[in-house]
């Protein structure tokens, strides 16, 4: 039996006016007795900032909290607000969140001291591999994992959409090979008497190539400038769109100078490759072929 | 008309290397498009198709969740059963009951664990061996309870159908005893719809589960699934309604809500979908442009010829159009192949996220959805081709013929 704290509370809060008078602690589980020290009449907890916008919460809102739907349960005070983490492997989720003592949660569920589990930390003169292995030794009923690896299932999803847009970006980049190809192999062969006028001039064939694949590196560096401006404003776009979908404050779209320059230099490679090829096909005929003689 | 096919594929067989270019650049841009129709498309049917895999149009899960998205429980679970089966328009009521329970001694601690009613459950298909005890066979306490499992649990146990083992709950870690345990019989192999392939699981008689976990779960299910008389969206949604409002305590989710939800959540991939497939259409559009255009600009004076000799404008360009028609559906067919084999690819690696039922796919062949995508990139292709046709075919003759000879 485990808690989850956002599924088992119920969707059973009460609004009352913030400021209003605290209710009488009728079915509220009983506090803690405090010694030395008067209790708080109320328990504080902490939402979720899209909870707190969608129902109107604010520090200092009353609200009750049951674990069952249909159960009064208790009256606690909103004490805080907390932004999400700008988490890929929760960003899909809707439901609600809040924060409140464990000792609160487990009287709420009527469970009786237990947790889903517990974060051990480790002197650095010990090795996390033999805590783990003497906790897992004694363990009866619970497993100690180590954060790294808990951390690495947990971006699974993260690591799936990543190697996605990686196909994605892939097909993207053999599509626009193809189409630079082609687009190169028909603007130098629209000139191909042009280049028969050169070659009949002297001009070598080395130069000729030169001269094209040059301009096709030119064409290139350009077409990946105002590709990469598109794709910056895409960017602002996409994330503006997905943060106020998903109400997160994850970037969805990043335009980094690595990815820059990724792009400019595999946009600069596919340039120089079809243009060599395109200029290589035209200068191979003879001169005067090229001008139907 | 044969004359003009003829002069097309002329044309085009006259520069094989850059038709070849044109129709590959065609091809992986009609690919995409498929695939990104396929996944926008794909999502929602596969989705479907997989909750009415046992015809329960219906499910019923605490207040405010979704099916199994959080441990939260149903109590007075009979209670609630009875009275949706004493409905008319409800013809079954699958209740289940899901928890982890520990493996004492076996090669993993614990397993996943459905308590379920054999006779109406809607979980899983047998493989191989026999069903559990149902729930109205006679289970003598103590005696070994009998189990479904699924091929994972088999493997990773290294147990075969028909050996025993021992499921426990209730564990106390400090007094380092199960509050209560039993035998159970591996019986059957079964093929569990919605849990993850890499998720080993088992299925047991509810009413044995419920004991297992102690008397706080006597009365409790995690989901229940029922199927409405009446199979049209109005049925359902008439069922639903009248569980909604007869059952405070739990919510009652129609296929179309579940679908609805589940696309909220993978909206990222539809929306990514819409915009690659439009980007696609784009490329597909400006590169038959680009080509026609190139193509006819080169054959200024053979066109100017073609018209000299009496050619309508009319005959022009219906020749450059079929051009343009004929690379379009050279392309699109080698697109469509393509598309099939990439969609294969891009699903399994989307199929590798984390708490996926194994039967769900990303990508689903969509015949109208497909057809639809690949005629709309065919019409723009081929209209694609029809403004330098129509500038081909009002090219000033004298002047065209005097450039050409000229140079």
């Amino acid at each position: 039996m485990t808690i989850r704290m956002a599924a088992r509370v119920a969707l059973a809060i009460l609004l009352v006016a913030a400021g209003a008078a605290p209710a009488q602690g009728q079915g509220d589980s009983a506090l803690s007795p405090t010694y030395g020290r008067r209790a708080p009449a109320l328990r504080g907890i902490a939402v979720d900032v899209r909870m707190a916008e969608d129902f109107g919460l604010r520090p200092g809102s009353v609200v009750r909290l049951s674990g069952t739907p249909g159960v009064p349960g208790d009256s606690v005070q909103i004490a805080a607000v907390f932004e999400r983490k700008a988490d890929p492997a929760e960003v899909a989720r809707r439901e609600y969140r809040i924060r409140t003592h464990v000792g609160h949660l487990q009287a709420l569920l009527g469970l009786d001291d237990r947790v889903d589990r517990f974060a051990v930390g480790v002197p650095d003169s010990v090795s996390v591999d033999s805590a783990v292995a003497r906790i897992n030794h004694v363990a009866f009923g619970f497993r100690a994992h180590k954060s790294s690896d808990v951390a690495v299932q947990s971006s699974r999803t993260f690591r799936v959409v990543e190697r996605f847009h990686k196909a994605i970006g892939l097909i993207t980049v053999v599509a626009s090979a193809v189409f630079l190809l082609c687009l190169l192999l028909l603007s130098v062969e629209e000139r191909r008497r042009d280049i028969a006028a050169l070659r009949l001039m002297g001009i070598s064939r080395g130069t000729v190539v030169r001269a094209i694949v040059l301009e096709a590196a030119l064409v290139s560096v350009i077409g990946s400038v105002i590709g990469a401006g598109i794709g910056w404003i895409s960017s602002l776009i996409v994330n503006a769109h997905f943060q106020q979908v998903y109400r997160t404050p994850l970037l969805f779209a990043l335009l980094t100078p690595e990815i820059f320059a990724f792009a400019t230099l595999t946009s600069l490679a596919l340039g120089i490759g079809a243009g060599t090829v395109a200029a290589w096909r035209l200068v191979r005929t003879p001169p005067l072929t090229l001008l139907g003689r | 008309m044969s004359m003009r096919v003829t002069l097309a594929f002329a044309t085009l067989r006259r520069n094989p290397a850059r038709t070849l270019l044109a129709v590959l650049g065609i091809a992986v841009a009609a690919a995409l498009l498929l695939d990104m129709v396929m996944l926008a498309t794909g999502m929602r049917e596969s989705f479907r198709s997989l909750l009415l895999t046992r015809g329960y149009q219906l499910r019923v899960s605490p207040k405010g969740t979704l099916p199994f998205d959080s441990e939260a429980t149903i109590d007075g679970a009979s209670a609630i059963v009875a009275a949706l089966r004493a409905n008319p328009d409800i013809t079954a009521v699958s209740p289940a009951l899901g928890s982890t329970l520990s493996l004492p001694g076996n090669t993993f601690p614990s397993v996943f664990t459905l308590g379920l009613e054999g006779d109406v459950q809607g979980d899983y298909v047998l493989d191989a061996g026999t069903d559990m005890t149902g729930p109205r066979d006679s289970v003598q306490a103590n005696a070994p309870l009998t189990a479904v499992v699924n091929r994972t649990f088999l493997v990773r146990s290294g147990k075969r159908l028909g050996d025993t083992m021992t499921v426990a709950a209730g564990l106390d870690a400090q007094l380092r005893t199960a509050a209560r345990s039993r035998v159970v019989v591996l019986t059957g192999e079964g093929r569990f719809f919605y849990v993850p392939a890499e998720t080993p699981v088992m299925a047991l008689p509810l009413r044995e589960v419920r004991t297992l976990l102690g008397p706080a779960y006597r009365d409790r299910m995690s989901v229940a699934m029922a199927e409405s008389r009446r199979g049209d969206s109005a049925g359902v949604e008439a069922v639903r309604s009248w569980i909604a409002s007869t059952q405070p305590r739990i919510t009652a989710i129609s296929t179309e809500t579940a679908i609805r939800q589940v696309e909220e959540r993978l909206s990222y991939f539809r929306q990514l979908a819409f915009v690659l497939g439009a980007i696609s259409l784009g490329i597909g559009f400006l590169l038959v442009a680009t080509l026609v255009t190139l193509s006819v600009n080169e054959r200024r004076g053979e066109i100017a010829v073609l018209r000299a000799i009496g050619t309508q404008k009319g005959g022009v360009l219906r020749q450059v159009f079929l051009e343009g028609l004929f690379m379009s559906s050279a392309g699109i067919a080698g697109g469509l192949v393509l598309g099939l084999v990439t969609a294969q690819w891009l699903n399994a690696i989307l199929r590798d996220f984390p708490g996926l039922p194994a039967a769900f796919d990303f990508f689903l062949w969509s015949p109208e959805a497909a057809w639809k995508s690949l005629a709309l990139l065919l019409v723009s292709g081929t209209l694609a081709g029809l403004i330098p046709a129509w500038r081909a075919a009002s090219i000033p003759i004298v002047r065209a013929l005097r450039e050409d000879a000229v140079g």
